[in-house]
């Protein structure tokens, strides 16, 4: 069977249309990432006693683990034993197990960041009188935002991938749109080139804004 | 007359045994000028640092104009308060990068102080001026040069009205060519004669022309404490004279 380009354009439509469901995937587990990260970093930070060593493990089980093995533990294994998991749409299980996954990478880049900003502006801050609230909230956090800025756009473009893994729990994304496609056709190549371009696509627009933020960022610095 | 810094029985010890600062004690005189040489490590730094709590003693008590704080038993508010009655030129300038010349100047006096804006910006440009830099207001510390960065800091610690203007080795970080100007700047507020400072710093000529009272310390000791004809033109203590032997070398 050769490549059939009007195939190729004939069903590109049809599976592009499947990018909202992507898109909302990874921008709800985005927010919860980031914020559930965030709040990780700060307690690794302020080295909460019990708490940041708990972290510390689950950090390391979900970095030490796959995407897809944490998704069935959740999705399947877990459901036999909680009503809460069983009744969970595969939406928001898919949500869920991507926020929580990529909180862990969320925090290690967040923790880089706050620790990259020099001891001594914050003992400058404190020698004035400024209390650690101010220190944090005026000094240091503005400056690690923008060293945060390239690795988190890294998490988001990995998250935004690993969205991908929501055809396995029976979503129909762009990836599970080109898998129903390709199963009626039998047009394997056509179907998994479109979501090769479809996600391709996307990250150079991302990848494209990362850097215009960067540049706006880093220029009062240089 | 009271004085403006009273330090009784301080010491900083890290393991029990080992002391960075043994049992100081010192007075120091509103509108005193003191100098604090020594050789690297005997902890110079370290008092200065005592003196704000950026470095916590480990007994004594320290007071700064009317806040006393005593290593035993301190709560965070006090610290804060004993940190008002002072502020700071660091070795490395420490201005804060997120900020522009004129914000590093004003950042204390809007959140510390709690100053309308307005006021905060007229007295940080009325300090930039006095420290010739008024006309680098708005650069970011990236753009400015070592001496540059230390006079803003300088501005920065005047503007919090200070009772005691500690100085950490303020030119040490600083290339050769660059250390005059700053100097120049310490020196032009030495001879206003209106603040009270402790400057730690390895320029003895410098210590010796506007110092008030010099302190030689010498393993965690005040090894030495007098005027400036004293300590440097006539020593009598041989480690002083051996350490200014060696650096006028």
């Amino acid at each position: 069977m050769k490549f059939s380009w009007e195939y190729f354009f004939a069903t590109f439509p049809l599976i592009a249309e499947k990018l909202p469901v992507t898109l909302s995937l990874t921008l709800i587990s985005a927010g919860f990432s980031l914020a559930l990260g965030t709040a990780m970093a700060l307690v690794n930070y302020y080295r909460v006693p019990v708490l940041a060593q708990c972290l510390k493990a689950w950090s390391s089980f979900i970095r030490g683990t796959p995407a897809v093995t944490q998704m069935f533990f959740f999705y399947y294994g877990l459901a036999t034993v909680s009503a809460l998991v069983l009744n969970m749409s595969p939406l928001v299980a898919v949500a869920v197990v991507m926020s929580l996954n990529m909180s862990a990478f969320v925090a290690e880049s967040v923790r880089a960041a706050l620790i990259s900003v020099d001891e001594g502006q914050k003992e400058a801050a404190l020698s004035l009188g400024m209390s650690s609230f101010q220190m944090i909230t005026r000094i240091v956090i503005p400056q690690a935002v923008r060293v945060a800025l390239p690795p988190l756009f890294n998490d988001m473009i990995n998250l935004f991938k690993m969205s991908s893994l929501a055809f396995l729990v029976g979503i129909r994304d762009v990836m599970g749109a080109s898998r129903i496609e390709s199963a009626a056709s039998f047009r394997f190549f056509e179907c998994y080139a479109i979501v090769m371009v479809i996600y391709w696509g996307c990250t150079i627009v991302l990848t494209f804004l990362q850097r215009r933020l960067e540049k706006r960022c880093n220029a009062i610095y240089e | 007359m009271e004085s403006m810094v009273e330090v009784r029985g301080l010491s900083k010890t890290f393991d029990g045994s080992t002391y960075i600062l043994k049992d100081i004690d010192l007075s120091i005189a509103r509108n005193e000028v003191v100098a604090i040489l020594g050789p690297s490590g005997t902890g110079k730094s370290t008092l200065l640092r005592c003196l704000n709590y950026l470095c916590e003693p480990t007994a004594g008590s320290v007071r700064v104009g009317a806040v006393t704080v005593d290593a035993a038993r301190h709560m965070g508010s006090e610290v804060r308060a004993l940190r008002r009655q002072s502020a700071m030129v660091f070795q490395s300038y420490n201005l804060f990068k997120n900020k522009t010349a004129k914000e590093n100047v004003m950042e204390a006096l809007v959140t510390v102080q709690r100053k309308p804006r307005a006021e905060a910006e007229a007295i940080a440009l009325r300090l930039l001026e006095k420290v010739g830099m008024l006309d680098r207001k708005d650069f970011y510390p990236a753009k400015m040069s070592g001496g540059q960065q230390q006079r803003v800091g300088i501005a920065r610690a005047l503007a919090v009205s200070p009772n005691v203007l500690l100085f950490d080795e303020p030119t040490s970080a600083l290339d050769p060519e660059l250390v005059g100007e700053v100097l120049n700047t310490i020196r032009q507020l030495a001879e206003e004669g209106t603040s009270t400072m402790l400057l730690v710093t390895h320029e003895i000529r410098f210590a010796r022309s506007v110092a008030s009272r010099v302190l030689f310390m010498d393993g965690g000791h005040i090894a030495a404490d007098g005027t400036p004809e004293q300590i440097i033109d006539s020593p009598e203590n041989p480690r002083l004279r051996q350490f200014l032997n060696f650096v006028s070398k």
